[in-house]
């Protein structure tokens, strides 16, 4: 099968002040689709900063970072924000926009997209209900919990039909039944929808549940592990 | 991202706070309205002194006086010792394009009726000449105007007869009127005094009576000012033109110099309309230049209000360029913020700036008038003079334009730098 995401020997340093730091040496990765891979490190790492590589947030130093066989370091400002448009973001703060109800957050990423208002309105119904907010979908995220902040969130990766969702510690900031809640849910999506997920954690139990783990260390991917369901 | 929406998230965050923008806004509105208002009064002004001077001040007519330029007090030449006298209008009246001329002899002085006293200019005219050039503004409400005058007949303005607009009428037609002149150059000064008899009262003229007649005048046959006061010399003399063009009137102008060896200035009411005009723009300019220092100080206050919310949405710029929003997009929301500020602002700046000048010219012309009463003045003196503001489209639409400009020009800056803030360091700010 085709892989999504293919980093090829993929390298970033960072100036953090006069210091040059290697966040990543040299990663070597591939993504197929429907896959369920689990990015697992301690912090420093370098696993958010192959997050945002992934994400074409950012663009690596040497190497390539391919998304659908497209090199990101090619691409200029627009195109990298076209493409973020089908890469579904899922942050460990959730970083919904607080002036807006759960639903106009989930429509928010269809109208940067140029979605119709109608077609927006009903997707972000349809998006809230998969992910079990449909009563709660008129609150704004200060008057929802941690999980269902984060549920929002799925919702709206999910919006612009993503080639894959990218999740950033998705649970690290939720109680323990809403963490496995989510995690559910996102096993659901990939299981039942078979969307591919790129899950980055620093908690073995978590990464567990994904269909294979990646151990990182020291900005090098160290071990690699099909996990038993 | 379509144009509804961006404008529609501009203004959600705007909503947010509602506070600031409300303040920004009413810096716009400041500066805005100081610009209508400051323009619709100049404005207003200009129009009613325009038409008050095109009224008492016939478009065809010349005014020529002794000397370098002293049409309005008609005084005498200075340097020269040039005099110009009553039978000068025979040499006016053979130019070319010239229609007839008269001229005018005017004091200082009072007229005594039976109920009461008046200051006036006492201005000798030929009655039936004069009428001609002053068609509108020359006529008798009451009684009628000679054409074969006498030396006792008299015609007052209609502030003379009724000088408080009250119902106190100090004379009537064929009440007797005592005319009184203090003769400066006899020795010692004396009192001349006649008696004459009022054969008219104009109707209301109103405004300035540059030259022309006015409400505080009395008049006397020319041939009566001529022995009354002792003297030929006349202070101006008006002509008029068989028509208003212009090269009719610089023709005439030239050919009244000429004759006269340029000892005599002459003066146009189109000229003099003209440098009106160009003093009026130069006062708009300068007013406009004061309101538009307090739109530049709302221009500051909004870019500080931008950067101020840049700061404050890092984190959300870096969502939305997650989302994939795009650069551009980015910057036209910001661009929107200050856009609904400024055309909020302008709106109700033109609005209040409007509603301003009508109370300013309401307090000015109410309570029986606007600048000054120089009754006794020469030129005949200002009446009472209502301002009516003017608020052109023109202006309407360029201090809307004004106000949504510079709202836009100072959210470059701020609006550029959220445009180019990177996703990654964005999504990272706290």
């Amino acid at each position: 099968m085709a892989a999504i995401v293919e980093a090829v020997n993929l390298k970033k340093t960072y100036m953090l002040g006069k210091v040059p730091v290697e966040a990543l040496r040299g990663v070597n990765l591939k993504v197929e689709s429907s896959d369920f891979l689990a990015i697992l490190g301690p912090s420093g790492s370098g696993k958010s900063t192959l997050l945002n590589l992934i994400g074409a947030l950012d663009k690596p130093t040497e190497g390539q970072m391919l998304i659908e066989n497209i090199d990101i370091s090619t691409l200029n400002d627009n195109q990298l924000a076209d493409l973020r448009r089908r890469i579904g973001f899922v942050f460990q703060f959730f970083n919904l926009i607080p002036r807006f109800t759960a639903r106009e957050n989930v429509e928010l990423s269809m109208s940067i997209a140029d979605m119709s208002k109608d077609a927006r309105r009903k997707q972000a119904q349809d998006l809230l209900e998969i992910v079990g907010l449909k009563e709660r979908m008129n609150h704004k995220p200060a008057e929802l919990s941690g999980g269902e902040q984060q549920r929002v969130a799925i919702a709206r990766a999910l919006a612009n039909n993503p080639k894959f969702l990218l999740m950033d510690e998705p649970t690290g900031n939720i109680d323990s039944k809403a963490a496995n809640d989510i995690m559910g849910l996102v096993k659901r999506l990939n299981e039942e929808k078979g969307v591919t997920i790129i899950m980055v954690t620093h908690d073995q139990r978590l990464a567990s549940q994904a269909k294979r783990t990646v151990q990182m260390f020291d900005g090098l991917i160290v071990t690699e592990t099909v996990n038993n369901q | 991202m379509k144009a509804s929406d961006i404008l529609s998230y501009s203004f959600s965050a705007i909503r947010l706070r509602k506070l600031r923008a409300g303040l920004t806004t009413l810096g716009v509105v400041i500066g805005i309205a100081a610009i209508v208002a400051l323009l619709s009064i100049t404005q207003g002004l200009q129009e009613t002194i325009t038409q008050q001077l095109q009224r008492g001040f016939a478009t065809k007519t010349l005014i020529v006086s002794a000397g370098g330029g002293a049409v309005f007090g008609g005084a005498d030449a200075a340097g020269s010792g040039f005099k110009l006298f009553v039978n000068d209008t025979q040499t006016i009246n053979r130019l070319e394009n010239v229609e007839l001329s008269v001229a005018i002899i005017q004091r200082t002085g009072s007229v005594q009726f039976t109920t009461g006293a008046r200051n006036v200019t006492i201005v000798g005219v030929d009655f039936t000449d004069y009428a001609s050039i002053y068609q509108t503004t020359f006529v008798a409400e009451e009684g009628v105007i000679p054409h074969n005058s006498t030396n006792e007949m008299v015609v007052v303005g209609k502030r003379v007869s009724d000088p408080w607009k009250n119902g106190t009428i100090l004379c009537n037609v064929n009440d007797s009127a005592e005319i009184i002149w203090l003769n400066a150059a006899a020795r010692p000064p004396k009192h001349e005094n006649y008696t004459g008899n009022v054969t008219a009262i104009l109707q209301e003229i109103g405004g300035f009576g540059v030259s022309g007649p006015s409400d505080f005048n009395v008049y006397i046959p020319l041939s009566k000012a001529q022995s009354f006061f002792g003297t030929d010399q006349c202070n101006m003399i008006i002509v008029k033109l068989i028509n208003d063009d212009k090269t009719t009137i610089d023709d005439v102008s030239k050919a009244i110099k000429a004759v006269f060896g340029n000892q005599v200035s002459v003066m146009s009411a189109t000229a003099v309309l003209n440098t009106l005009s160009s003093v009026f723009s130069v006062i708009e300019l300068f007013l406009s230049g004061i309101a538009a220092i307090s739109l530049l100080v709302a221009g500051i206050g909004i870019m500080n209000i931008m950067i101020v919310s840049l700061m404050e949405r890092t984190r959300e710029i870096g969502i939305l360029k997650a989302l994939g929003m795009k650069n551009r997009t980015v910057l036209l929301i910001f661009l929107g913020e200050s856009v609904i500020i400024g055309l909020l602002g302008a709106v109700i700046g033109v609005a209040s700036g409007w509603g301003l000048a009508n109370v300013v010219a309401i307090a000015l012309g109410g309570g029986g008038g606007f600048g000054l009463r120089n009754q006794a003045s020469h030129a005949g003196g200002f009446g009472a003079m209502a301002i009516n503001p003017v608020l052109t489209p023109t202006v309407t639409l360029l201090a809307l334009a004004f106000g949504i400009g510079v709202s836009v020009i100072f959210a470059l800056y701020p609006a550029w730098r959220a445009s180019k803030l990177k996703p990654v360091e964005a999504l990272r700010y706290e």
